[in-house]
């Protein structure tokens, strides 16, 4: 951890920043705000499958909007956003992957047993 | 890029400092290993949707066990502690160190209640009778929640070491945000993370008469 670079910070990178500040508050209130309505939308009277849907859709919402802003993807160089990006997909491969190989609604669950 | 992002553009082929392209790749990695446990939750859930058995014999299901008021103030715990994180890579970034550590007290803070709630919660849940040898859910359950609590542990310890460190003078310019910068990764994927499972693991238990699962199983009162 080097002090090398002591220099203060120039005029527009500060104001960058405070720009981005600003973002981060209304963020933070949004998150807030979808975290409240999930929690409504699984009591509402609706299909289990719209719920499903929207709660998966509001955390998809949610997740990105942290990496890319509160993490600063959306500021940083692209190849960032790839590198986390292979990651994620390969989870979500991993997932699929699971799906597929245990045909999760014909199991014998008795081999577990 | 901006051209104010591109003017602070990195000495390296990439552009990019080193250290932050290592902490996105660790990221990506550790997505995939959460990736792994959240699968894994997800199917057990599917195969064995009975719930668990407790100590008396009765077949228990777990949305009775779950205490949503408590999982969702943990959640907006972590989500005003990543906004307050965000905040300390921004005093860091223009070189406000008072402003850094206030914040950053503040994750310390909310990230020690999570812990909290965290513990509280397993506690509660192994006297009602789920423990990690119990069930296949209690197996799954506790691994992926407690490796969760386990990274945020680790986060916290990070940002208490950041703060001390902070008052050696060492901490500034261009590489202490950048050492800030790191931290915040961490801590803020430690949050996306539990986006995820609070949806997947505990909100998707709601859905339908005995949870999006339907074991067809009478649900036992607590």
């Amino acid at each position: 951890m080097s002090s090398s670079h002591e220099a203060a910070p120039d005029p527009a990178f500060l104001a960058e920043e405070v720009r981005r500040y600003h973002h981060f508050i209304v963020l933070a209130l949004w998150l807030a705000v979808v975290t409240g309505a999930e929690i409504v939308l699984i009591f509402l009277p609706l299909p289990t499958a719209v719920v499903f849907t929207v709660l998966a859709l509001m955390s998809a919402g949610k997740f990105f909007a942290v990496i890319l802003w509160f993490m600063h993807l959306i500021y940083d160089k692209r190849l960032l956003f790839w590198c986390f990006f292979a990651g994620l997909a390969l989870a979500f491969a991993t997932y699929a992957a699971m799906i597929a190989l245990f045909s999760v609604d014909r199991i014998d669950t008795r081999w577990f047993s | 890029m901006s051209d104010t992002a591109a003017a602070h553009e990195a000495p390296t082929s990439t552009g990019i400092d080193h250290k932050k392209l290592i902490m996105w790749l660790f990221l990506a990695s550790d997505c995939m290993f959460f990736g792994t446990l959240i699968s894994t939750h997800l199917l057990y859930r599917k195969l064995f949707p009975a719930g668990f058995t407790d100590a008396e014999g009765h077949q228990r299901f777990i949305q009775n066990l779950f205490n949503l008021e408590l999982t969702s103030f943990s959640t907006f715990i972590l989500l005003m502690s990543s906004f307050l994180m965000a905040l300390a890579v921004s005093a860091m970034h223009k070189g406000q160190l008072k402003s850094f550590r206030r914040n950053v007290l503040g994750v310390i803070f909310f990230g020690l209640i999570f812990l909290g709630c965290q513990v509280y919660e397993f506690t509660h849940f192994y006297h009602q009778g789920l423990t990690i040898q119990n069930s296949v859910l209690g197996s799954t359950f506790y691994v992926l929640t407690g490796t969760h609590g386990t990274h945020v542990a680790i986060g916290v310890l990070w940002l208490i070491l950041l703060y001390f460190y902070s008052f050696t003078g060492k901490l500034g310019g261009h590489m202490g945000a950048l050492d800030v910068e790191v931290a915040g990764l961490y801590w803020h994927f430690v949050d996306i993370v539990w986006i995820i499972i609070f949806t997947a693991v505990y909100l998707v238990e709601y859905l339908g008469p005995n949870g999006i699962w339907g074991s067809g199983l009478p649900v036992v009162a607590k």
